[in-house]
């Protein structure tokens, strides 16, 4: 591999690595806007010039590459900073000094290069800048809406449609200072994908029509974390200002999503805002056998714990969801496993096929959960009967299942459309003992005896498997309201009553326990998985990395 | 006003203009490359312009996408976004005409066509613009009318010439 | 007495015929190449020393030997986009001996094995075209073209493809992008045409005149080439366009190398009896001179040392009533009009520079627009993505640098001191 010199930093890349990414890797920002990992190199926005010894003009940083040893590149001579400062001035002459409306202030790439390498002053006085009447805000699709005023020309956009998305709805019209960005009459941007652009333009061309306007960006707080829109377990940043999260964005994870998410991932947050909050623990008077109920956690837990162990003769069911944690699911697995109940299941929606490109083929997720598989791996597949069907999601939401149950736990309140639906809800009530956990007040959890109030995927951490069996790690993006209790806390806590040693586990602890039990989990430790997941030793999962490694072999 | 009446469908180009294109066709590895020629060809059966129908009937027919086809329309300047005289007259301003009064030209054209520059004369007949060098310098000034040449000119002759046009 | 080469045929229109252009000596240089090694070919143009005509004048010979042999197909692509303004001697080469062009990219395609050809013609040369599609077809049916190149049995189809109205085409990479059904933008390089060029394969880009020079060298030889011009680097005949204030405006053929006072002299003298002011030497994108320059020698090197070049050899000759700041904002508005955009310095800058200009030329210039616009000038050289930026500022630093005082008056004077000239009384 060659090296490269930047600043006096020598480093081997890649041959054929462009001078921008191997800067980076010395921890030298080239400052650029037309470049991008994921889209074809057009060295058109020329931010990124740098003096490369031996060559008599400065070079695009993103189409110089690395091909043999001994380049030697500066960043920090006078010259690259004339060129940068030139460049700065050109972008600016015809942009709009309308920072203070614009969406894109705080998170823009011209207010953050003008105050790097700019100037703070004007040399444009006499003449009008440059505008575009009646294209300050067109839609260009349900997602995404353009300002040509703001627009730097950098095609970023067009090329993403081109490339990425492959669906080229966008296109760059016109010539010279008149050149544009935009869609043909008749054909708007209307892929699944459409946002990225939004996160792609470096300026305030395009915004996001569902963020717009939703916050100043420098309010907000960052979190990462997961997307639950599908089973790809898309890497987003949740967005939220005191807990009310304003928009999901793409988080980089080159083994998953890539630099992307889809247009629906983006808006799934939009639930917790939309459905009723179950924020208080609610027992049912019926329940308590002995008139009201005043008590919190504690009593209602108390309560339950009781009802377990009593039982009725009846069994208890567990309808497990697809939004759990691997580290509930393995609770819920084992609170199943000390009852000695078979009687489990993770029921899923199934929704349309979302594909994200990345540059391994692209992941393509159809089930509306993000955690099917680590819920069912962890312990919430269906066990096996001694005798009599097992109670699984179909005997319970399509037939009479319930009316056999003692206790039925529902351990998502909207674990999928079906909480949603009277009929199924009536089926469901049919159990002696209704428990649902949830984050959510649904039709099923206004049903219950027992509701119990959990976190929102956001309010809490843990892992998701995803369609690829990798496992990814997740953390809460902000605290709970109310009397939410995080699930893993409330079941370490109802299982301390059946054995003590579970008593006070962190999430953390939990996967530990199920690590060193369960060989898919084999060898992980909690503080250690790594950033981008890991794909999970299971049958299935080791079946599809063969596949992939069979193909890449034939290909060589 | 008389403007030229697309004389296709945007379902496609009719079959004598296909079997054109897929003539030129053969002469490029890729499909696109023949765009620019469909694209001429589509301007002289719209009559002068590309209306987006056209583009859409190119873009099917050459498997793009219209937005690509519309990239590629607004960056020449021989395409027409709109309806233009069944004339058209492009009269070269640049330096060397300059020098030898292109802009008296310019000004007896607009007298005789009494229209501003890119606009159609009330009959349909004419329009015009001022054009970049047309690589007929020596006989500066000049215009061109059509695809014809109209060399060494003066306003007198331009009077003659735009009055010639039936 | 210097004897025409490549215009010998203009006022002969039989050899717009190919029986015609057989009887004046037409296609045996080919016949002669094709018994010869490409390699040889390569290497005798090499030793010409010829050098493209289409503004670059960089090697033709070595240009095509970068040429690598391992890779199929191979392309030439004729550059018949002559926009630069003040240039229109390809046209002439194509409008009166289309065959010596054919001639010139057969031998070319021998040379370094390409069997397909593209003469991209500006959209606006349609006269040019017909008559090329004329010759090429005579050329197809007389056993030139086509399967077997004058029976060779090397296989060479050759096509005219019609560009539509853009400078920037004249870019050999903006070209390919067109010849590939694009917008004309220029490609980043590298990878150069030679290596990844058309449909991504090795490319050959020359320019009409450069390529009509080939067979007269093929049949008469290098040395014969190489006696022709002022030294080594700048040989053989060149086709000089003159336009502007001459009585007797043109193309002319001489050496390469004549000086500009004799070429002047040769179009008429000065237009009306004026008196010379400065001339363009190079077409639009070079640096103008000043009248001191009259003897200037008109070739590529003696030109680049005196701050200009020598381009296309368009000359445009201006004389005293012309204002240099409104000849230099025509300029400056064509180079805006034929940006393609994708690139920042010169998408912004020239647009900048011609509203500059024209503000000064209107009188409500300031005294810091001299420096701005040389600073402006600085933002873009050598920043572009293609040579179009470093084109556009040519003339505008020449403005600056050259006839400065001409920018004061018009700041100081706050009009232009050039009185609206009258070509035509009476409309004649």
């Amino acid at each position: 591999m060659p090296k490269v010199t930047i600043n006096d930093r020598t480093v081997e890349v890649e041959t054929g690595t462009n001078v921008i990414e191997a800067a980076l890797k010395v921890g030298v920002q080239i400052p650029h806007y037309c470049y991008h990992p994921r889209l074809s190199v057009v060295g058109q926005c020329r931010m990124c010039l740098v003096k490369v010894e031996g060559m008599p003009k400065l070079q695009a940083g993103c189409s110089t590459q690395v091909m043999k040893d001994g380049m030697v590149v500066r960043t920090d001579v006078p010259e690259v900073e004339e060129a940068q400062k030139g460049m700065m001035e050109f972008f600016l002459i015809n942009h709009p000094l309308d920072c203070p409306i614009c969406d894109q202030a705080g998170e823009c790439g011209l207010q953050d290069y003008s105050f790097k390498h700019g100037v703070a002053y004007s040399r444009f006085l006499f003449e009008d800048k440059r505008t575009y009447p009646g294209r300050e805000r067109i839609p260009l699709g349900p997602n995404v809406i353009l300002n040509m005023n703001r627009c730097i020309q950098c095609t970023r956009c067009v090329r993403f449609t081109q490339e990425v998305s492959q669906t080229a709805e966008l296109g760059f019209f016109n010539r010279g200072a008149r050149a544009e960005i935009g869609v043909f009459p008749g054909k708007p941007l209307e892929n699944h994908l459409s946002t990225c652009v939004v996160d792609i333009c470096p300026v305030g061309a395009l915004t996001s029509t569902r963020f717009r306007f939703a916050e100043r960006v420098f309010y907000l707080d960052k979190k990462p974390s997961l997307c639950t829109g599908c089973e790809n377990g898309c890497n987003v940043t949740i967005e939220h200002r005191r807990g009310d999260i304003k928009r999901y964005k793409p988080r980089f994870n080159p083994e998953v999503n890539d630099y992307w998410m889809c247009d629906y991932g983006r808006s799934t947050f939009e639930r917790y805002k939309r459905m009723p909050r179950l924020s208080t623990v609610r027992v049912r008077p019926e329940a308590t056998g002995n008139g009201g109920f005043t008590g919190g956690w504690k009593e209602a837990l108390d309560l339950l714990h009781r009802r377990l162990r009593s039982r009725d003769g009846g069994a208890v069911a567990f309808l497990g969801s697809g939004f759990l944690t691997v580290e509930e699911a393995y609770l819920f697995g084992k609170l199943a496993d000390t009852l000695g109940s078979p009687h489990r299941s993770v029921p899923v929606d199934l929704g349309p096929t979302w594909t994200i490109p990345n540059t391994k083929g692209g992941i393509s997720g159809t089930e509306a959960a993000p955690n099917r598989r680590g819920a069912e791996l962890a312990g919430l597949a269906a066990g096996v009967s001694q005798g009599g069907p097992v109670l699984d999601a179909d005997e319970l939401l399509l037939g009479d299942g319930a009316s056999n149950c003692s206790v039925l736990i529902v351990c998502d309140s909207d674990f999928g459309r079906a909480a949603h639906d009277p009929a199924v809800v009536e089926r469901l009530r049919r159990a002696k003992l209704l428990v649902v956990f949830g984050w959510c007040d649904s039709p099923l959890a206004k049903a219950a005896d027992i509701a119990l109030p959990v976190p929102t995927h956001a309010e809490k951490d843990g892992t998701f498997v995803n369609v690829e069996w990798r496992l990814q790690h997740f953390g809460s993006a902000y605290p709970a309201p109310g009397q939410v209790r995080p699930l893993v806390d409330v079941l370490v806590d109802l299982l301390a009553r059946f054995d003590g040693s579970w008593a006070k586990l962190s999430t953390g602890a939990v996967f530990d326990r199920l690590a060193a039990e369960h060989p898919a989990f084999a060898g992980l430790a909690w503080k250690d998985l790594p950033a981008v997941g890991v794909t999970l030793n299971v049958p299935e999962a080791r079946a599809a990395v063969d596949a992939t490694t069979a193909s890449t072999t034939q290909e060589v | 006003m008389s403007v030229s009446e697309p004389k296709v469908t945007s379902t496609g180009l009719p079959p004598a203009a296909k079997a054109e294109l897929d003539e030129i066709r053969k002469r490029y590895p890729t499909d696109e490359a023949a765009l620019l020629p469909a694209l001429h060809i589509a301007q002289r059966l719209w009559g002068g312009w590309l209306p987006d129908e056209a583009l859409e009937a190119v873009a099917a027919e050459l498997g793009l996408p219209v937005s690509k086809v519309y990239g590629v329309v607004t960056f020449y300047d021989l395409y027409h976004q709109k309806p233009v005289g069944r004339h058209r007259i492009r009269v070269c301003t640049n330096l060397s005409c300059q020098l030898r009064g292109s802009e008296e030209i310019m000004e007896a054209v607009r007298e005789e066509l009494r229209v501003e520059e890119d606009e159609v004369t009330p009959d349909g007949r004419c329009s015009y613009v001022h054009f970049e060098c047309l690589g007929s310098c020596d006989t500066a000034p000049m215009m061109m009318v059509d695809e014809t040449y109209h060399e060494n000119l003066t306003p007198r002759r331009v009077r003659d010439i735009l009055r010639g046009l039936k | 007495m210097f004897e025409p080469v490549l215009t010998k045929n203009v006022g002969n229109p039989a050899a717009l015929t190919l029986k015609g252009y057989k009887k004046s000596g037409g296609y045996e240089g080919l016949a002669k190449a094709l018994q010869m090694e490409p390699d040889t070919i390569i290497e005798e143009v090499k030793k010409s020393g010829l050098r493209g005509r289409g503004g670059a004048g960089f090697s033709a010979g070595l240009k095509w030997s970068f040429i690598p042999k391992n890779i199929t197909p191979k392309y030439l692509v004729c550059n018949a986009d002559e926009s630069e303004p003040g240039t229109f001697k390809d046209r002439l080469l194509m409008e009166y001996d289309p065959h010596q062009l054919i001639e010139g990219c057969a031998i070319c395609c021998w040379a370094v094995q390409a069997n397909i050809c593209y003469i991209y013609i500006r959209g606006e040369y349609t006269k040019a075209a017909t008559i090329l599609e004329r010759a090429l077809k005579e050329a197809y049916e007389g056993g030139i073209l086509g399967g077997s190149l004058m029976g060779s049995g090397f296989k060479l189809d050759m096509y005219i493809h019609r560009g539509a109205g853009a400078y920037i085409c004249g870019e050999e990479t903006g070209m390919l992008e067109s010849l590939e059904g694009k917008r004309g933008q220029p490609r980043v390089k590298p990878p150069f045409p030679a290596v990844v060029g058309a449909f991504g394969k090795p490319t050959v880009i020359n320019n009409v005149e450069t390529l009509c020079n080939v067979p007269h060298i093929i049949t008469r030889g290098a040395d014969w080439y190489k006696s022709i011009g002022t030294d080594e680097r700048n040989t053989g005949p060149k086709l000089y366009a003159i336009s502007g204030h001459v009585e007797r405006p043109g193309t002319y053929e001489y050496p390469i190398g004549i000086t500009f006072r004799e070429m002047l002299e040769n179009a008429g003298g000065m237009y009306r009896g004026g008196t010379l002011k400065a001339f363009i030497p190079g077409g639009a994108s070079a640096p103008i001179l000043p009248a001191s320059q009259i003897d200037i020698k008109m070739d590529f090197d003696t030109v680049a040392k005196a701050g200009s070049m020598l381009g296309s050899a368009a000359v445009i000759v201006m004389d005293e009533t012309t204002c240099m700041v409104r000849s230099v904002a025509r300029l400056a508005k064509f180079f805006n009009h034929e940006s393609c955009g994708q690139c920042t310095p010169c998408r912004e800058g020239t647009n900048w520079m011609e509203l500059l200009l024209k503000r000064i030329e209107h009188g409500e210039g300031t005294e810091s627009d001299g420096r701005l616009l040389l600073s402006i000038c600085g933002q873009i050289g050598g920043n572009s993505l293609c040579a179009l930026g470093d084109a556009a500022i040519g003339p505008v630093k020449s403005l600056v640098e050259r006839f400065y005082p001409e920018v004061e008056q018009h700041v100081r004077e706050r009009r232009c001191p050039f009185p609206q000239r009258r070509h035509f009384q009476n409309g004649a």
